[in-house]
């Protein structure tokens, strides 16, 4: 856009935007040939677009490719795509013409007749979003706001993290999982139909919509109207803008003081625990395994994994009601909810039980044989919150040697 | 007074006795003498222990145990000072008393890990004088 020719800022142009100041010349006839030039999308539209496409990639970044302790930038960049969302929202009332919501509603009619316009591979004229893509931006923006509400279930209920965390169970959060994972998909077939619409847009109307969205100008056919924008209200939408933060933090802030996060229990220390079974393996947090597998474990310690570890009568009756009392059905983490299933050959050994492999099935073996792993049944060596039972993906830390 | 004058003498044979002697605990020794009466009412005669034979016991390779538990040494390590390792990959302190003093000083402690550890490398139960050389060998090591 450097040379003089291609500038859409020259006077003719200035005219029909809405920051322009020279008043409209509708007198001066204007030559067939020369590109008619309207500023659609502001600068704010055009940083909220290319920051959405960055979050988004971000999570599927994170969502699709990266290892369980990234969850941390997934949180953060769809806690992101909640503030975009809001400015959208705000700058949908108080942007300039093309970015209000009220300026891309038309009635069933104009929608049907621009698909059809778009099968006769003619389409109607239009200088903001066009009816089929203004569906797709309502689609858009619907299946996002899900994407957020799953997700801030999903934390909330497998992971015990988040806003949600104090009022989501595991099954919630699990069936929400799933909604998230459908979701995903969905939105990455959207996002290919929005590419394939501005492709085709940009074909039939010979006007580039990827450089109107970088740069905000449109090229206006000449037989269409020049259209007379309504400007930007930055002032409201700071206000507005400042209320929702306000209201956000404040509902965060409330949420975040409701009381302990759903049926997540800490475990006081148990000093016989720690010593009898401590002596020789780490001490697995009880809620790792169900109840069934306590009570026979702790009636067979004369051939516990192939050794000896009998304990006196009166120790090892407590230890059994308090390992049963504190098992897997006692707790609603993620883990406990996996753990219950255990392998029926070894019903003893989480690293058997079918959740385990899987989850571990990506870390090479060599990792096991460190020196500051040594055996599976070191949880805490990568699992940094393993005392507490949570495990949640962000305390996960792979030890170098 | 009498009372804090009697409490100072025995302050100051405390620490003499701690300065002499600073792995020597009463409990252990109460712990040998019930398996040295035992030993002696199983077998009249029986003089004392042995910390050789000890020592043997230790280091030998013990047949009728669990794979992989043939000795004490198998986890506990080649010498009693240094540190052993159990098969999960936790430090074992070491079992010599005057690098680690606390060893020996709970007797259901001491009977636990005889149980344990003389089924699983021994297969069986061990007796009293292999008991009381083990225990004399850690004490003098």
């Amino acid at each position: 856009m450097a040379s003089a020719k291609e500038d859409p800022r020259t006077p003719e142009n200035e005219p029909l935007t809405g920051e322009a100041s020279t008043p409209p010349r509708p007198e001066v006839p204007i030559e067939p040939a020369a590109d008619r030039w309207v500023k659609v999308w502001d600068l704010p539209i055009r940083v909220f677009h290319w920051m959405l496409v960055f979050l988004v990639a971000v999570n599927a970044f994170t969502g699709f490719l990266t290892p369980e302790w990234w969850l941390g930038v997934h949180n953060w960049s769809g806690y992101g795509l909640v503030a975009l969302m809001i400015f959208r929202l705000v700058w949908g009332i108080c942007g300039s013409e093309y970015s209000r919501v009220v300026s891309f509603i038309y009635p069933p009619r104009d929608t049907l007749e621009h698909l059809r316009g778009l099968l006769l591979l003619r389409p109607p004229h239009y200088v903001g979003h066009n009816p089929t893509g203004a569906l797709m931006v309502f689609a858009l923006a619907g299946v996002l706001i899900a994407l957020v509400v799953t997700g801030l279930l999903v934390l909330g209920g497998e992971e015990k993290q988040g806003p949600l965390s104090a009022v989501t169970g595991y099954s919630v959060g699990f069936a929400a999982k799933q909604v998230h994972h459908w979701l995903t998909m969905l939105l990455l077939l959207m996002i290919l139909g929005h590419i394939g619409g501005v492709v085709t847009e940009s074909v039939l109307t010979h006007d580039n919509l990827v450089r109107a969205i970088i740069t905000g100008w449109k090229k206006l056919p000449p037989a269409a109207p020049v259209p007379t924008p309504r400007p930007a209200r930055p002032v409201l939408a700071v206000a507005l803008l400042v209320v929702l933060a306000g209201g956000a933090v404040a509902t965060l802030d409330w949420l975040s003081r409701r009381p302990p996060p759903h049926s997540l229990r800490t475990l006081p220390e148990n000093a016989t625990y720690t010593k009898e079974c401590g002596a020789c393996h780490y001490a697995l947090n009880p809620s790792l395994l169900p109840a069934a597998s306590w009570a026979a474990l702790m009636t067979s310690l004369r051939e516990h994994f192939g050794e000896d570890a009998s304990l006196d009568a009166p120790t090892t009756s407590s230890l059994a009601a308090w390992l049963v009392g504190n098992a897997a059905e006692t707790f609603d983490t993620e883990s406990a909810n996996r753990f219950r299933v255990v392998a029926p050959d070894d019903p003893y050994r989480v690293s058997s039980t079918p959740y385990w492999v899987r989850k571990h099935a990506s870390v090479p073996p060599g990792v096991f044989a460190r020196k500051s792993v040594r055996s599976k049944v070191n949880c805490h060596a990568c699992h940094r919150d393993a005392e507490s039972g949570r495990y949640d993906d962000q305390a996960i830390a792979i030890p170098e040697e | 007074m009498k009372g804090s004058h009697a409490m100072m003498v025995l302050m100051v044979i405390l620490g003499l006795l701690a300065a002499a002697d600073a792995s020597a605990d009463p409990r252990r020794d109460a712990i040998l003498a019930e398996l040295l009466a035992q030993a002696q009412k199983d077998e009249p005669g029986f003089a004392r222990f042995s910390a050789e034979r000890g020592a043997a016991f230790y280091r030998a390779t013990h047949k009728g145990g669990k794979q992989g538990a043939a000795s004490c040494t198998s986890c506990h390590g080649s010498t009693p000072q240094g540190k052993g390792q159990t098969r999960a990959g936790k430090a074992i302190e070491p079992m010599a008393v005057s690098k680690n003093p606390a060893r020996y000083t709970n007797k259901d402690d001491v009977e636990k890990w005889f149980t344990r550890n003389c089924n699983d490398v021994l297969g069986r139960a061990c007796t009293v004088k292999e008991k009381g050389d083990f225990l004399t060998y850690m004490m003098g090591q």
